[in-house]
């Protein structure tokens, strides 16, 4: 949306807040002004600045999807000074919302393909609204198979949705954790692992992976060993970021800005990256 | 023919000047000589050479208010700050007004910095061009000479007793009363010569040397302080936090540097640059290849700043002739 | 055999034994005159280390990028005294490191392309021209002089409260918080320090006058008894900030109070990381 402060927040009300897990809250956040709320478009992959007024702001992925026209939704994980301060927040409070920022997937080139979701953790959030529009759009993509893990089964997210996933039409869902607890009778196995157990052929198929550096470094070794091309694997990379409009020269790898020329990047385009994180 | 004033002239005009603007120049503190507001034209140094600091901060200032957060009755609003004083910057070098057009390259691309583009909008550049050079610059290898007038709005060159006057721009038209310049028989100085680095291919050259051990080699003895990006012309890097002052919330943007250990962690601790080679390979590769890639320039003017500031001797044309040599001859 | 000669040959000797994988020693800078830092791995490449009056870096720092591998260091009799404070509080193993220690003329006044005659203040007042510790020696020790003395803080120390500060705020405003100080400090190692430490916020990101201040005197206050005099600080201050003076101050409380100077041996307990049941302040002492 243009604007001529691009540092300056629209403001915005926390609407609701859901606990995710011990440490993960969903936000659920409404623009104030109208017009900006009617404007606001989005794809799945973008994010947004969201400032704690007093502290700073930070970046989120957006977990809604733009197109059903409701509150902003992001999953705030409970790690620094911003997360820590918006986490203390009450529904009701007033908060800063800068965006949208980014690339996003490309849902046009999944269109007909099968598709493989790979999530680990907080990684899983801008992962569902990839989700969400396949889900909806049922008949434009192939077979989905979705993997979510954690650390413990507290710690997956998204739970609340489970249900729905895993009944919808030509959809697979699969959980699994590093380690379970009394009540957990799925599986207990690292994401590469089950990766390589469900040997997901990589014909027709893209791969969607989002997590902590090494679960990632670790299931695309799965892949590549599965037949995955790097053009058929896509991620997101992660950096610190102030601006989010490739001014504060930070979230660069290499020649790439992380806030502009992505977050979201095929395999092989990361490969073809200067620097290798 | 040229358009001529008198130093004595030239005083007297910065004195009306700083009374309805700021009038910022180069002035000597305690050993350092530093652009600030001027109080007294007197203040004013003509010195060869230039500033300890460079004059980025009067349109990039170290700490600035982006906007305050004012609450009340429950209400929330926020009020961007804007810059609202006039300035004329005086004695700015064409490598100093060279930078500034760098700086425009990233911040008044869309979307534009709102606070910068208020900055250049309402400051006046009046140039100084160089008689004589530093044996540490070397602006000719960085698209810009001792005497480029091409990025100020006023140029003056300085001769007997006086200064030729070349007006560039219709704003620094606007700044000069009638009947200020008066004609005179006297031509420019032919331009200095200045030293050279072979910046010639410098990108490419950068691109195939990105993962020699050079860099690790060059950062051991790098300290990771800001001084080189703090002391550039050039150098954009930005912090962004909110904080309290006087009751209200604001939000500041500072300088900063991409050498500054935790510039690239994100909050959980994770530090994809925290080794001092890649670290220190940032600085050299956004100058001389992403910036180049993205904008078509280097993103250094040949200052010598950084050279003559590094307390461990980093010196960038080293690194150009090193880059520029290297994989031609096996390195240790 | 001069200084440089020696300090070539001992290189050249441990790089080509295997004692030590890298010499920290210095090299002629880029501006013909100065001296900076250099990390010889190969005995070849030990030519090119010079010692002379320019050599003012303290490379006492660099071991802390080094830990657990075997290094040389050329090291001047203050910057002997940051290896101990280094050891002393275990960011530095002492047998990995080899001191080849240099009888110190004392360094000169230098600016970028050029070298004064003049020894730096620092040196002026300098009592110590032997290193304490050594595993090699370069030079002939001379014969020790007097305790150490602070001329420079007791002129402070005369001015009144009011002089002494408005001299500080004057001083502080010029600061830019590059770090400058901090990264060339041998006693500034913290993996967070507290100037980046946003919760709780002690300086925040503002450069400006009062958080300056809060910058300088709180890392001077953390240096108090632990500095060790080496006056890197303000020799790499782009801003000509004269900061060995305020940690001088400390160093002259601390040495009145405690009868205690960091960095002359490796195992004295600091006075601010040690308590002593025997020592108890009575209110208003």
């Amino acid at each position: 949306m243009k604007r001529d402060n691009p540092l300056l927040p629209y403001l915005a009300t926390l609407d609701e807040v859901v606990d995710l897990t011990p440490d993960v809250k969903l936000f659920r956040i409404e623009l104030n002004d109208p017009e900006v709320r009617e404007s606001f478009d989005y794809q799945p992959g973008q994010f947004v600045f969201v400032s704690a007024f007093g502290t700073g702001e930070s970046p989120f992925g957006l977990t809604s999807v733009g197109y059903r026209k409701g509150p902003l939704e992001v999953a705030v994980r409970r790690v620094g000074t911003v997360t820590g301060s918006l986490h203390d927040l009450e529904p009701g409070a007033i908060v800063g919302v800068r965006g949208p920022f980014g690339n996003h997937f490309p849902l046009d080139e999944f269109k007909g393909k099968d598709l493989f979701i790979i999530g680990g953790g907080i990684g899983f959030a801008p992962l569902r609204p990839v989700i969400t529009s396949i889900l909806d759009h049922r008949e434009d993509y192939g077979e989905l198979t979705i993997l979510n893990g954690a650390r413990t089964p507290s710690d997956l997210v998204f739970a609340p949705e489970f249900d729905s996933w895993a009944a919808a039409p030509r959809t697979k869902l699969e959980l699994t954790v590093d380690a379970g607890d009394e009540s957990w009778t799925g599986r207990v196995a690292l994401i590469p692992r089950v990766v390589a157990e469900l040997g997901f052929s990589p014909e027709n198929a893209i791969a969607v992976i989002c997590g902590p550096p090494i679960m990632i470094h670790f299931t695309l070794i799965e892949l590549k060993k599965l037949g995955f091309a790097d053009s058929q694997i896509v991620t997101t990379l992660e950096g610190k970021m102030k601006c989010g409009l490739g001014k504060c020269a930070r979230c660069n790898v290499g020649e790439k800005y992380i806030c502009r020329d992505g977050p979201v990047f095929t395999m092989e385009q990361i490969s073809q990256l200067i620097e290798q994180f | 023919m040229s358009d001529y004033i008198s130093r004595a002239d030239l005083l007297s005009w910065l004195e009306k000047v700083s009374q309805s603007r700021d009038l910022v120049a180069p002035v000597k503190i305690e050993d350092l000589t530093l652009f600030q507001k001027v109080e007294r034209v007197e203040d004013i140094v003509f010195d060869p050479g230039n500033t300890d600091l460079s004059p980025k901060e009067f349109f990039f200032p170290k700490s600035e208010v982006l906007f305050y957060v004012d609450r009340s009755d429950g209400r929330v609003e926020l009020v961007p700050a804007e810059v609202e004083q006039e300035t004329v910057i005086f004695g700015i070098r064409p490598c100093d007004a060279k930078g500034i057009a760098v700086l425009d390259l990233p911040y008044l691309e869309e979307p534009a910095d709102a606070l910068y583009r208020q900055h250049r909008e309402k400051t006046t550049l009046v140039g100084l061009s160089c008689v004589s050079a530093c044996p540490e610059c070397f602006c000719t290898s960085m698209g810009t000479t001792p005497d480029d007038a091409s990025n100020v709005d006023i140029m003056l060159t300085e001769v007997e007793e006086g200064f030729i006057v070349q007006v560039v721009t219709e704003k620094g038209k606007a700044l000069l009363p009638e009947g200020l310049l008066s004609s005179k028989e006297v031509s420019p100085p032919a331009a200095p010569s200045v030293a050279s680095v072979p910046s010639e291919g410098i990108a490419e050259k950068m691109h195939q040397v990105f993962d020699s051990p050079y860099w690790d080699r060059l950062a051991d003895r790098c300290l990771h302080c800001n001084v080189c990006s703090y002391v550039c012309p050039t150098c954009y890097c930005f912090d962004v936090r909110d904080l309290r002052s006087g009751g209200r919330v604001e939000r500041v943007r500072s300088w900063e540097s991409c050498q500054s250990p935790g510039f690239t962690k994100i909050a959980g601790g994770y530090d994809p640059r925290a080794a001092k080679g890649p670290r220190l390979r940032q600085r050299f590769a956004h100058k001389l290849l992403y910036f180049v890639e993205k904008f078509g320039v280097t993103h250094c003017v040949g200052c010598g700043r950084c050279v003559r500031s590094c307390p461990v001797n980093i010196d960038i044309r080293e690194v150009i002739q090193d880059v520029q040599g290297l994989g031609v001859k096996s390195e240790a | 055999m001069n200084a440089t000669e020696q300090i070539v040959a001992k290189a050249r000797e441990l790089l080509e034994s295997g004692t030590v994988e890298c010499v920290i020693g210095y090299e002629r800078a880029t501006d013909g005159v100065n001296a900076r830092p250099l990390f010889v791995y190969q005995a070849e490449e030990a030519g090119k280390l010079i010692f002379d009056q320019t050599c003012a870096h303290n490379l006492a720092k660099y071991l802390l990028n080094r830990k657990g591998k075997a290094t040389a260091i050329v090291a001047k009799p203050c910057d002997v005294r940051a290896v101990n404070l280094l050891i002393n509080e275990h960011q530095v193993e002492r047998d990995k490191v080899l001191i080849i220690g240099v009888v110190c003329p004392g360094m000169v006044e230098t600016k970028w392309g050029r070298v004064s005659e003049k020894l730096r203040q620092a040196c002026e007042l300098c009592r110590e021209h032997t290193p304490v510790v050594y595993d090699f020696l370069v030079g002939e020790p001379g014969d020790e002089e007097a305790a150490v003395e602070y001329p420079d803080v007791a002129r402070m120390e005369a001015l009144a409260i009011e002089e002494r500060r408005a001299f500080w705020e004057k001083q502080f405003s010029r600061c830019i918080r590059c770090y400058a100080c901090r990264q060339a400090c041998p006693g500034c190692y913290c993996s967070e320090c507290f100037a980046e430490r946003l919760d709780p916020l002690w300086v925040g990101i503002r450069i400006a006058p009062s958080e300056s201040w809060i910058w300088n005197t709180m890392r001077a206050f953390h240096l108090a008894g632990r500095c060790i005099g080496c006056n890197q600080c303000e020799r790499v201050c782009p801003m000509n900030i004269p900061l060995s003076l305020l940690n001088r101050k400390l160093e002259k409380e601390t040495l009145e109070l405690f009868g205690y100077r960091a960095g002359v041996d490796a195992e004295t307990p600091a006075p601010f990381a040690t308590f002593r049941k025997d020592e108890k302040l009575e209110v208003g002492e």
